[in-house]
């Protein structure tokens, strides 16, 4: 045991985690040059080109140090993004040790912050790596300033890389095994292992990325998977190297993967506990929550004969992945769909991208809500995650949306422009401090303002420099109301949003302006309008369209002429007929983006 | 059966106009007038075998610039027609002609050699908007050639004019109307230009005046052509009465039309019930030319009954006057009900409006004809 390091690497997206990653795996020569391909960890595709990570993965290399010995150093990845926190709380609970890579040009930014004070919360040793020194801009001196006063690390030691050219990386593989503890953990007791991940493999069923605590698990073992007490024979297991490579045990500290036959996601949750079926541990490894999706959307199949083909689809992800959630929804503008809960607004992007890419199914997907809290007046609270489902306003004694607390840290130069955002969200500003060059800011903020645009309104009023990370912290009554638009009148539910009373009219107002522009003229003018209830607050019009001819004589050819009009009857096609109005895609999403410059 | 028309493909110009998306081949070399005649001899041996003994009422040769043949090779090209299938005695024989001033000096030569109608490509009047167009006339040359037509004793002759052209203003569409007034024409075929696929025009668009003003223009101009007494008897065709085109009119009514030359359509009704074809000739001019005859023929296919109801209706629909129920019986052989349901609900938008008479006429409405395209749409077949 005392030669295993188990460790993560926190890092902000695109400070370089997976190109560091894979030096370390070349340098241990876990694959030859001619395997290493871009980069092994990221395998989704999706993945690769957002420079994201989505699923945790797990590489177990062997280096020899120089004091001789050989140690393993198991490398557990964690998603780099604030919709998967959870999952990074995890993983760091798998590990003695973390890496956090900061871009030496760019400076601290607020998710790494986050994960680091997760990391030292759990008793990690955290040490800070400055990351792409090669880079002109590169100013070690004043990012080291920031790693102490920002996150409170010591920075004195902290060594320089350029993961692209390979300088210095061997250097952190010394300090790695230099500085982080070898596991604990009591090899006899009963066997206790944490479930990092799961995913879904086709040919073998449920694929669990694991920690063993305590005690040991070997092939053959009937295990015991402990919130849904079902027991499961394993079949096999073994570690990455990065490639799968099975073994017959592994020994309390080692990081693997199990397959016990299990057929569905639900039954190997995240952050469970593995424990034998004769022999089980008593508790189990604390933390455990079943993970909850905040926002939810619905999304429909353009073409309604997809609906099976999509409810498959969604069947095939949710395979995977634990946190998407789906029930079927009928919408009278939209018709048959699903209405799918997501941990975020990122979550939601890589399901909907997937869907369209990996299932080709042309989706129409409504603005995101958040879930709100309705207290009726016979007292009752329910949950809506779904405008169109909001009891009657007479029903209502009030409605609760849910509160964040977001940690935002912004270059000193920016913060008024990220105060007035925050503000104009509904802000309360709980905290302000400055570290050097940057100022770390503290708001509390209405979730839906989030969901809204808030992400990329931040970057904007940054440059692109201001980071955040945010915590659901509780529900809170507020003065909401429902905003319906109205087409050629007839109440579309799909285009209903739930907003601040202060913010209905402006919205209104610009949600009339944009649809205006997006729906395309039509045989007859089409009124566009907003409304409270009963009562109408903006209106526009889309003029009728004064022609549509194109009047060529091909000399009695008419095969040209025929296709054009099926081309022009393709594009209706792709729009959705509510009453007879034809409506494009992207109307649905409109709603999201008004406000924006 | 139908009344049969004949359409005679001359593909060749001196140079490919960008906006142009015909099958069209700008020479290198001499028009290779004896060989190509040749072939057309031949192929119209290969349509007398489909036409049932019919003569043609109406002969349009069009192109390409059918002026780059000389007038004794249209005098040919006529007489063969007359020798195989037979033309009545009444027939409109219409040639395209380029305003050039090499061209006007042959017009004589083809109303010597048969011709009765020309169809003059001006255009425009506009020597910026002709350069825009990349035609290789002016203004004046259109001029000459109008009046070379009437001097060499055209009485109908059609000047082709095109609107939303880059640069151009509504006054400077309504100003090239009236000088084709002035110069005494009796018929305008009006069109927008637009860019099609294919074309130079569409790889690299030019700058068109934006839709509020093409359509004022197609207002303006549409004002000009009543007041001056012409009547809009096709979408894009304004004529004064006994002037209208009958080659054009029998596409429009779904008549029958032979077709000859490279690339030529042609769409013929078979005796007994054999139901009505369509096919293509061979577009490429050489070997259209090598092939001659029946083996120039492609895409023969019989039109399937949705087929008919879209093709009759696609054409028919182009007319203000409009058509009979009996006209679509007799010309597609389905039961007028099948088009009825369709009908009622764009009269239910006031897009076409029933007249109740003995014979249920339909016509489109001003409004629908402007929205042409959203009529013929309601027709298309459903995608298999």
């Amino acid at each position: 045991m005392k030669h295993i390091r188990n460790f993560s690497i926190i890092a902000h997206i695109d400070h370089g985690k997976s190109t560091l990653a894979d030096r370390f795996i070349q340098l241990c020569e876990g694959l030859s040059t001619r395997e290493m391909s871009e980069q092994v960890l990221d395998s989704m595709d999706l993945e690769r080109e957002r420079g994201i990570t989505i699923k945790a993965q797990s590489v177990s290399l062997q280096y020899k140090a120089k004091d001789g010995q050989e140690y393993q150093l198991n490398f557990i990845d964690t998603p780099g993004h604030v919709d998967f926190s959870y999952e990074v709380s995890r993983s760091l609970y798998a590990c003695e040790g973390a890496l956090l890579v900061v871009d030496a040009a760019q400076g601290v930014e607020a998710q790494s912050v986050a994960n680091c004070y997760t990391a030292v919360e759990q008793g990690l040793e955290v040490i800070p790596v400055l990351n792409k020194i090669d880079l002109p801009a590169a100013d070690p001196e004043r990012v080291k300033a920031e790693i102490e006063e920002i996150i409170g690390l010591e920075a004195d030691e902290t060594i320089g890389v350029s993961a692209k050219t390979g300088e210095n990386v061997d250097q952190v593989l010394e300090q790695l095994v230099n500085q982080v503890p070898p596991p604990k953990g009591d090899p006899d007791a009963p066997l206790k292992a944490l479930i990092i991940d799961s995913w879904f493999d086709n040919f073998v069923g449920v694929v669990s990325l694991v920690r063993v605590m305590d005690g040991s698990l070997t092939r053959g073992d009937r295990i015991k998977v402990m919130s849904t007490e079902r027991s499961h024979g394993v079949t096999e297991l073994g570690i990455f190297s990065p490639k799968r490579h099975a073994k017959d045990t592994l020994k309390t500290g080692e990081v693997g993967y199990v397959i016990a036959g299990i057929k569905d996601i639900d039954g190997a949750p995240v952050g469970d506990t593995l424990t034998h079926e004769k022999r089980p541990c008593a508790e189990r490894i604390p933390g455990f929550r079943e993970v909850k999706p905040r926002v939810f959307a619905g999304l429909f199949p353009v073409d309604s004969s997809d609906y099976e083909d999509f409810r498959d689809a969604l069947q095939k992800l949710r395979l995977n992945d634990a946190a998407l959630h789906y029930e079927p929804e009928v919408s009278d503008a939209l018709g048959f769909g699903f209405r799918c809960g997501f941990l975020g607004m990122l979550h939601m992007e890589i399901v909907q991208e997937r869907l369209e890419r990996e299932y080709r199914i042309n989706l129409i997907t409504t603005a995101p809500t958040v879930v709100y809290e309705v207290l009726t007046v016979d007292g009752e609270t329910q949950p809506v995650d779904n405008p169109s489902h909001l009891p009657a306003v007479n029903k209502i004694d009030e409605i609760r949306e849910p509160i964040i607390e977001a940690n935002i840290l912004v270059p000193q130069e920016f913060v008024g422009p990220v105060i007035t955002l925050c503000e104009e969200k509904r802000g309360q500003q709980k905290n302000m401090h400055y570290h050097g060059k940057q100022v770390q800011l503290t708001y509390e903020l209405p979730l839906s303002e989030v969901v809204l645009d808030f992400f990329d309104r931040l970057k904007s009023v940054s440059r692109g420099f201001a980071s955040f990370e945010y915590d659901f912290k509780r529900f809170q009554a507020a003065n909401l109301v429902k905003l319906d638009v109205l087409i050629n009148g007839d109440r579309v539910d799909a285009l209903s949003t739930i907003v601040h009373r202060d913010d209905a009219f402006h919205r209104g107002k610009e949600l009339c302006e944009r649809m205006k522009d997006i729906i395309p003229r039509q045989m007859f003018e089409v009124a566009i309008q907003a409304a409270i209830g009963s009562h109408i607050i903006a209106r526009s019009t889309v003029k009728a369209l004064r022609k549509n001819v194109t009047a060529k004589c091909y000399g009695g050819d008419v095969t040209r002429k025929r296709k054009l009009l099926e081309k022009q009857k393709e594009g209706k096609r792709r729009m959705k007929s509510v009453g007879k109005v034809d409506i494009p895609q992207e109307a649905f999403l409109a709603v999201l983006q008004v406000n924006k410059d | 059966m139908p009344p049969l028309a004949l359409y005679v493909h001359l593909p060749w110009c001196e140079r490919k106009c960008p906006y142009c998306d015909f099958n069209s081949h700008a020479l290198d070399a001499p028009v290779p007038e004896a060989d190509y005649l040749q072939a057309l001899s031949a192929d119209l041996a290969a349509e007398q075998h489909h036409t049932a003994g019919r003569p043609v009422t109406s002969i349009f040769i069009g192109g390409g610039t059918p002026s780059l043949f000389s007038p004794r090779a249209i005098g040919e090209i006529l007489e063969a027609i007359d020798g195989t299938l037979g033309m009545s005695t009444d027939v409109e024989i219409t040639l395209e002609a380029n305003p050039g001033s090499a061209e006007a000096t042959r017009f004589a030569g083809y109303h010597a050699a048969g011709v009765n109608r020309l169809s003059i490509g001006v255009q425009s009047f506009n020597d910026h908007h002709l350069k825009a167009l990349g035609r290789i006339h002016d203004g004046r040359e259109a001029c000459n050639a109008i009046e070379a037509a009437r001097r060499a004793g055209f009485e109908r002759i059609n000047g082709d004019l095109m609107f939303g052209l880059p640069g151009q203003n509504p006054e400077q569409a309504v100003a090239d109307i009236d000088t084709l007034l002035e110069l005494g024409l009796y018929h305008v075929s009006h069109y927008e230009l637009t860019l099609e696929p294919n074309t130079v025009f569409h790889a690299r668009p030019p700058e068109l005046p934006d839709p509020d003003t093409r359509w004022e223009m197609q207002l303006a101009c549409r004002e000009r052509l009543e007041r001056a007494g012409l009547q809009r008897y096709e979408i894009s065709a304004w004529a004064s009465p006994g002037q209208a085109c009958r080659h054009n009119l029998n596409y429009w009514r779904f008549g029958d039309y032979a077709a000859i030359g490279a690339g030529a359509h042609g769409k013929l009704t078979l005796p007994g019930e054999a139901g009505v074809w369509r096919y293509h000739k061979h577009r490429i001019p050489q070997r259209y030319m090598a092939l001659a005859g029946e083996a120039a023929r492609n895409g023969w296919r019989r039109l399937a009954a949705e087929d008919l109801r879209f093709e009759f209706m696609l054409n028919a629909l182009r007319l203000p006057e409009g058509f009979d129920e009996s006209l679509f019986r007799e010309r597609t052989g389905l039961d007028p009900s099948c088009i009825r349901g369709e009908l009622a609900a764009l009269a239910k938008d006031g897009l076409m409006e029933c007249l109740e008479d003995d014979i249920r006429r339909w016509r489109p409405t001003g409004r629908g004809l402007d929205l042409l395209n959203e009529l013929q749409g309601r027709f298309l077949p459903e995608a298999a």
